[in-house]
């Protein structure tokens, strides 16, 4: 029998506890040829993320998804959980409270909250709440997450064509259909032969959604060797989980992604602004030559914090791109020139 | 220049005020404590935090450090008519054009060096994550620490609790730059004038609620926003009484003309901070705000005895701290109270929080009855106004409301 489906829209939502409880987790990410409609209830000014998401619920465009747990991110993402019980008001709906910073006490009180998110989830699906069963989930991850490094490992050393999407193409399959899958492919695409290839730009990409692969092999076109998915929807979105330091699955989960590489909408306030340093460091750790950046429209988390990341790069001397706009490939397609001057210019 | 600027204001209204000392002059009262604040924040010797909406101003008043939050500045600038610089140095900076322009104005006059320097920043999750992204940055900018206050959108035992350990960090990160540790007795005193202060509040919102009401639509203008700067304080209490001495005053002398509220407004959310002919365009039709959103007191009375635990529940029964239910419920509850005809929602452009939802609010109200008109106005930044669009647009709401 099939699981039931829980949708679900931000990274700081763990895959392991939904898995864990018995359903199939399904990021319902803004794609789809649905029309617009989100503007009924909620003001064009949020970005194209909440609204896609939004018109796939109000034209019905989530099949099978009965139950959905949104996360108190940012204001937008705030606004989609409540529009939803508008658009939807047959689905079970959860909104997670995550603490912007990652201070001891935030990390403590988002533990509590995965807590009651799994206890919600295993009595949504009419299970017995089991810490093990999340233990044994995350482990799967960790191996899912630790798989995708030898990827992203092998994405900086050299230029193989086709490695990014395949890369992506795994991600996303953790995000929409299972981890065992999602794992399967990470393996095999460790062991098959990837033949590497001159003549392309290594720029390190980063940003908050981007994830249809085509994309990454459009940008492959342009003369462009992605290092690095620095995305929500691409390598942040598999980050291990260190179940060393505690037998407390949900503050291990609390900590790993509090105090993992961050989404602009977490912060470490003893180090304000330092995403912007952590950029500079991975962008160097994958070879990147250059570095692209890539938000939606009206993403305040991202744009306020670009001026910052901007100089910041300037600093490291690394030369970079950024982007703004709706994550289609149609929008993409419109920045071919601009990705061309920019992987030129960088002369490999 | 700030600090001149402010203590003219100062100096001006005093002297307006000693001419009639025994006058109420309510809104007279509140500007000169608004320009002495201004004064505060600007001298060199005052111990400053720049802050999020929501920060407890109680508390940090009674630890003697000079606080206000952001928008504050950015609604000054907007309302001296200085804000299109400062916006314009923030977007050449390249910080987007369709963020919040509270936030666009403030982050440019730090990058201009206009803000005064804060001695340490507290930003608050609510009522925007948009505004925590301004604190870190400034914390950056400046150099200085930054704390944050993470509001849940719930009302649990678990949120209550973090929070109110959060507010209790909070004391101690303020103490730590103060050099002076929280003295319960003194927030206990603080917190005795905020509830002595919102009795007073209260029973201003009582008579605004009269028919005809007491307000014009200018009267309490920003005033539940603001007023949280001055709790904790004597000044707060003192600002509070004159403005339920005036309005007690207007209704024993029957000042207010019937004919001037044939269709009663409610203001939904942030009013227009630069200088807008709202009340002229409004009068014509014989219209008035007689409610705005942000007016009204949602929590029970702040417990000495437990400060930390009853300043979090005050802090989460804000509506902007909750869910959009929650504020739907808040805005019907204050359309029955106050007998509202109508509701304009100016839609602040960049403001994903509030405007965010302005189909679902739109909903709730139309289905107690109440028509909505919502404009598409940056509630700030007046460079794209359509004034005249605007005008024609209140028209045709006040004569579909008068049928
Ligand atoms: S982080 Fe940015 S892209 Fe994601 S939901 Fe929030 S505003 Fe949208
Ligand atoms: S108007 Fe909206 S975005 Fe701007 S400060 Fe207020 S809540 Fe935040």
């Amino acid at each position: 029998m099939k699981n039931k489906i829980l949708g679900f829209t931000c990274a700081y939502a763990p895959v392991p506890i939904i898995e864990a409880a018995g359903f199939q987790a399904f990021r319902v990410l803004p794609q789809g040829e649905c029309p617009d409609q989100a503007g009924q209830l909620l003001h064009d000014n949020l970005c194209p993320h909440v609204k896609r998401v939004l018109d796939r619920a109000l034209d019905n465009d989530l099949p099978g998804v009965s139950a959905m747990v949104f996360v108190n991110s940012c204001d937008s993402m705030r606004r989609v959980a409540d529009a939803w019980r508008s658009a939807r008001p047959g689905d079970q709906v959860m909104v997670l409270d995550l603490p912007s910073t990652n201070t001891p006490s935030s990390i403590d009180f988002l533990a509590t909250e995965y807590e009651r998110m799994a206890r919600t989830f295993f009595t949504w699906n009419n299970l017995t709440f089991s810490r093990e069963r999340v233990r044994e989930r995350i482990n799967v991850w960790n191996d899912l997450s630790q798989t995708l490094a030898l990827l992203e490992t092998k994405m900086g050393e050299a230029f193989y064509p086709g490695l990014a999407a395949e890369v992506q193409t795994v991600v996303n399959t953790a995000a929409t259909d299972s981890v065992d899958a999602a794992l399967a492919m990470a393996k095999a695409a460790v062991t098959k032969a990837w033949v590497p290839a001159g003549g392309h730009a290594p720029v390190f990409l980063f940003g908050n959604l981007l994830f249809d692969p085509k994309v990454f092999d459009l940008f492959e076109r342009w003369n462009m060797h992605v290092t690095r998915l620095d995305f929500c929807t691409g390598s942040r979105f598999v980050s291990t989980v260190d179940l060393s330091q505690t037998d407390d699955p949900f503050a291990a989960l609390a900590r790993s992604y509090m105090t993992g590489p961050p989404c602009a909408r977490t912060m470490d306030i003893t180090r304000p602004g330092s995403i912007a340093q952590k950029i500079v460091e991975r962008a160097g750790a994958s070879n990147a030559r250059a570095v692209m950046g890539f938000t939606l429209k009206f993403c305040d988390p991202y744009l306020a914090r670009i001026p910052g990341i901007r100089q910041a790069l300037q600093a490291a001397g690394l030369p970079f791109l950024m982007l703004e706009g709706d994550c289609t490939m149609g929008d993409i397609g419109q920045q071919q020139t601009r990705i061309e001057a920019f992987t030129e210019m960088l002369g490999v | 220049m700030m600090y001149d600027y402010f203590s003219s204001i100062v100096s001006g209204i005093t002297a307006k005020l000693e001419e009639d000392p025994h006058g109420i002059h309510a809104r007279k009262r509140y500007a000169l404590a608004v320009a002495a604040l201004g004064q505060r924040l600007y001298s060199e010797n005052a111990r400053i935090a720049w802050c999020g909406v929501t920060a407890p101003f109680d508390l940090l008043n009674s630890m003697g450090v000079t606080s206000c939050f952001v928008e504050f500045v950015g609604a000054m600038l907007a309302s001296t008519e200085t804000a299109e610089l400062f916006m314009q140095e923030a977007e050449d900076a390249g910080y987007a054009a369709d963020s919040c322009a509270y936030h666009r104005a403030v982050t440019g006059a730090m990058l201009k060096s206009a803000m005064p320097v804060p001695d340490f920043i507290i930003g608050t999750s609510s009522p925007c994550t948009a505004g925590l992204a301004v604190m870190e940055n400034m914390a950056k900018q400046y150099r200085k620490d930054l704390f944050v206050l993470n509001v849940p959108q719930s009302e649990s035992p678990a949120a209550v609790r973090f929070l109110a350990l959060q507010i209790e960090e909070m004391a101690g990160f303020v103490a730590g730059h103060t050099g002076q540790a929280l003295s319960k007795n003194r927030l206990g005193e603080a917190l005795e004038l905020t509830n002595e202060a919102t009795v007073l509040i209260k029973e201003i919102y009582g008579l605004a609620k009269q028919k005809p009401s007491p307000v014009d639509s200018r009267f309490l203008n920003n005033f539940g926003v603001v007023i949280t700067l001055f709790m904790g304080t004597r000044e707060g209490v003192d600002i509070c009484r004159a403005f339920r001495d005036e309005l007690s005053h207007r209704i024993a002398t029957s000042a207010m003309d019937p004919s001037q509220e044939r269709i009663r407004l409610m203001w939904v959310q942030n009013r227009i901070q630069f200088p807008f002919p709202m009340e002229s365009m409004l009068g014509d039709s014989g219209a008035k705000i007689v409610v705005d959103e942000l007016n009204d007191v949602t929590w029970e009375p702040m417990d000495p005895d437990n400060p930390f635990e009853s300043i979090a529940r005050r802090i989460l029964s804000i509506p902007f701290s909750r869910n959009v239910d929650s504020r739907v419920a808040h805005l019907q509850e204050l359309a029955r109270e106050y007998q509202i005809d109508g509701a304009i929602n100016p839609c602040h452009w960049g403001c994903r929080q509030g405007t965010g939802v302005r189909g679902i609010i739109s909903n709730g109200l139309r289905e107690i009855g109440v028509p909505v008109l919502n404009l598409e106005i940056d509630c700030v930044d007046s460079r794209n106004l359509a004034k005249g669009q605007i005008q024609t647009r209140f028209e045709a709401f006040t004569e579909m409301i008068q049928g």
